[in-house]
């Protein structure tokens, strides 16, 4: 699992480990809240807007057949086809809608509001000789029925708005969950630091294997040993010229007061003795 | 004395109208209307009446279809009896189709003035309108070509001269210019048959009540379709007809009015129509709300005028030796084809409780 | 956001429509024809002789061309002749509303917007 995922392709060092830390842990937080959100807006859509987006549909069925007839009565009383000469005498539009802002779990969503342009009346005098009652009545029904589809639409853009609103969240929800989160837990366990002690070391291979502070850890273990390994062959060479400096200066004594046999003993002895307590003292890990 | 050699010329015409009234739908055939659950059983139900016309509709057809059938019917009886008549009569049946005329004109103005293809619009225009030279007025690219060629080619000519320039058909609203035209053609129409030697008499009596009533009906619609325009008093003044009823002191007052009580004043000297204003309860303050909702027994006054106007066009029948049956029997076949689009309206759109708000004289 | 720029200065509705719907439409005062030559109306009569398509180019115009409407009304009927152009339209402006005619009842099951509420549960 967490090789399908890959990780971050940061350096292994402490710092990016504390960053991918508190990565993870932000991730854990967003992912809560944005799933919050994502089940607020859901239960918003179910609950309001379906519900109102039915009953409004509902509505303007009823409206529209109610206009509907209005009309049917316009040409009743004007015994005639009115049709043409209201297309024509159309210019201005006196029924208007305004957008406005109604704010749902931080997503701004339009709200047409209707409003009427008193001032412009293009049929004022259609149906002047006969008919023009029923068709300022028709007007008035037509009206209102515009007002219930403006609301709709609301409604419905609302609706829209929101679905993509949720599938973007709920994309990111999945993201946050299914991708971010396993890679940078991924990336922590690749980056983790293991203390120095090989048992404990020893006593996790998963991480232990992956790990890439415990290969750098290695890789310094085998350096600083190679280093001491130098260090202690340099040591021994010196060692090595001190003792024959001393061995020339023991002979420059021994030719002047003691005998020569006795000399070479005392040297071969003290010579590993030295060796072994400079190891000892050097290794410090 | 009138009548002595009224057969001679017109007694045919005459008779035929009044075989055309008996194919009439009575009240019988309306409550049968009335009951049908479809398109198709109105259909059927229509079917001893309009036979023919209506075969050639799709099954289920839609209202203005039919109606637009029903419409032809009328049209091809209305041009038989114009083919048979002669003299006066003619001249009589001519004058009921410049109503129609006028509406189409109207439509064509619209249609210039907006630069659409005119040619579009001829199908539009109500057949009884129709006369020969209405495609000319389709070559008209400006309303100033079209102004022209009214005057030139149309029977309107008169109409239009008298008080209309066509800087007006350019300038004024069309309904102004429509009622403008609608009250010259009244006037023309009126002093037509009260000077005209062969109708005095009955056609003089009948069509002169008949058209005092149109111009009272629609001097008082004017009024009150104006509240809340921008049409102003003196402009409203000068489309009321000048005869009628109420003039000239009610369309005085009419012309005065600002507010619905206003012409319910105007109009209390006459009974009949003090009577529709009390019975749709404007004249008691009731305001334009009278008129919005509409009163409870679902009668408008609208509704009120055209039920006087099928009773009044009723009793043209009872008169002898006049082609003024001819004028009753249109619009008492018009309001059959208004009930029928009605009834069948109602019961497309399936709204029953309001479907009895037709106007049946028979 | 983004869209906040946009429609703000939307303020007409649009109409493509049979005749009786648009006229009733109309006599609401939605009506509007821009200024100029240009002139451009805000609204489409469509009859059984209107082309599918000069009713999809209206739609296209309506949605994509024009920045000064809100809402799209169209007739379900007619929705149906460009159901795909319909569907496959989702921007959140204009705002596209079904409605029903005088001839051709409301059919919620052909309604794109309720499509998309019944996928969004699953349903």
């Amino acid at each position: 699992m967490s090789g399908a995922v890959g990780r971050e392709p940061v350096f292994p060092t402490r710092q990016s480990l504390g960053i991918m830390k508190s990565k993870l842990k932000g991730a854990e937080i967003g992912h809560s809240l944005l799933k919050r959100k994502s089940e607020a807006l859901t239960k918003y859509v179910r609950a309001e807007i379906t519900r109102r987006i039915d009953e409004a549909k509902q509505k303007m069925g009823r409206v529209m057949q109610i206009a509907a007839f209005s009309l049917a009565e316009v040409s009743y009383a004007v015994g005639g086809d009115i049709g043409y000469q209201i297309q024509e005498s159309a210019k201005q539009a006196r029924f208007r809608v305004r957008a406005k802002h109604e704010n749902v779990s931080g997503v701004f969503l339009p709200q047409f509001e209707s409003h009427t342009e008193t001032a412009i009346n293009d049929f004022g005098l259609t149906g002047l000789g006969k008919g023009g009652q029923q068709i300022q009545r028709c007007r008035e029904t037509y009206a209102r029925a515009v007002e219930t589809l403006v609301e709709l639409a609301s409604l419905q853009t609302a609706f829209l708005i929101l679905d993509e609103v949720i599938k973007v969240v709920n994309r990111r929800v999945n993201a946050i969950e299914h991708v971010i989160i396993p890679r940078t837990e991924n990336t922590i366990k690749c980056l983790y630091y293991h203390p120095p002690s090989p048992d404990v070391a020893h006593s996790n291979p998963n991480t232990d294997i992956n790990s890439e502070l415990d290969e750098l850890d290695r890789e310094e273990f085998y350096r600083l040993k190679k280093v001491s390994g130098k260090k202690q062959r340099d040591v021994a060479e010196a060692d090595a010229e001190i003792l024959a400096a001393r061995q020339k200066a023991a002979e420059k004594e021994a030719a002047n007061n003691t005998p020569a046999v006795a000399a070479p003993s005392t040297g071969d002895t003290d010579a590993p003795d030295v060796l072994g307590e400079q190891e000892d003292n050097d290794v410090i890990f | 004395m009138e009548g002595l050699f009224f057969n001679v010329n017109a007694g045919y015409v005459e008779g035929i109208v009044r075989g055309y009234r008996n194919s009439l739908l009575t009240g019988q055939n309306y409550s049968n209307l009335t009951q049908c659950e479809t398109i198709d059983d109105v259909k059927l139900q229509l079917g001893p009446s309009y036979g023919d016309f209506l075969a050639a509709l799709p099954p289920n057809p839609s209202t203005s279809a039919l109606a637009g059938k029903m419409t032809d019917k009328l049209v091809a009886e209305f041009r038989y009896l114009i083919a048979q008549s002669t003299g006066s009569t003619a001249k009589f049946l001519e004058y009921l189709t410049y109503g129609y005329m006028i509406d189409n004109i109207a439509l064509l103005i619209t249609g210039t003035l907006h630069e659409r293809d005119t040619r579009e619009l001829l199908e539009r225009c109500h057949p009884l309108g129709w006369f020969e030279t209405l495609p000319v007025l389709c070559v008209a690219t400006n309303i100033e070509e079209l102004y022209n060629s009214v005057l030139i080619e149309t029977p309107l000519a008169a109409y239009f001269k008298s008080s209309l320039s066509h800087q007006d058909l350019d300038e004024l609203n069309i309904e102004i210019v429509r009622n403008t035209l609608f009250k010259n053609y009244l006037e023309d129409f009126y002093n037509f048959v009260n000077t005209h030697p062969d109708f005095a008499g009955p056609t003089q009596d009948v069509m002169s009540e008949i058209l005092q009533f149109e111009a009272d009906r629609r001097s008082i619609n004017i009024t009150l379709n104006s509240f809340g325009t921008d049409l102003l008093r003196p402009e409203r003044r000068k489309l009321y007809p000048e005869f009628g009823k109420l003039y000239p002191e009610g369309t005085l007052m009419l012309s005065r009015a600002e507010d619905v009580e206003g012409v319910a004043l105007a109009v209390s000297a006459n009974a009949d129509y003090k009577s529709f204003f009390d019975a749709v309860g404007l004249s008691q303050g009731g305001g334009m709300g009278g008129m919005g909702g509409g009163p409870a027994d679902g009668k408008s006054l609208e509704d009120l005028f055209y039920q006087k106007e099928m009773e009044m066009s009723k009793l043209v029948f009872t008169r002898q030796f006049t082609p003024a049956v001819v004028y009753g029997w249109m619009k008492l076949k018009e309001q059959e084809i208004r009930n029928v689009t009605w009834i069948s309206e109602c019961i497309a759109q399936n709204q029953k409780e309001r479907i009895g708000n037709f106007i049946s004289v028979f | 956001m983004a869209a906040a720029a946009t429609y703000k200065d939307r303020q007409f509705l649009a109409v493509i429509g049979d005749e009786d719907s648009v006229t009733g439409l109309l006599l609401a005062g939605i009506g509007h024809v821009t200024d100029g030559p240009d002139s451009q109306r805000n609204f489409l009569v469509v009859d059984g002789k209107t082309e599918t398509s000069e009713i999809e180019k209206t739609f296209q115009s309506f949605t994509q061309e024009r920045k000064d409407i809100a809402i799209v009304l169209i007739n379900q009927h007619i929705a149906e002749r460009i159901r795909h152009t319909v569907d496959t339209f989702a921007d959140p402006f204009p705002a596209i509303l079904e409605i029903p005619s005088k001839d051709h009842p409301y059919d919620p099951e052909k309604d794109s917007v309720l499509k998309r509420v019944r996928r969004l549960f699953g349903e």
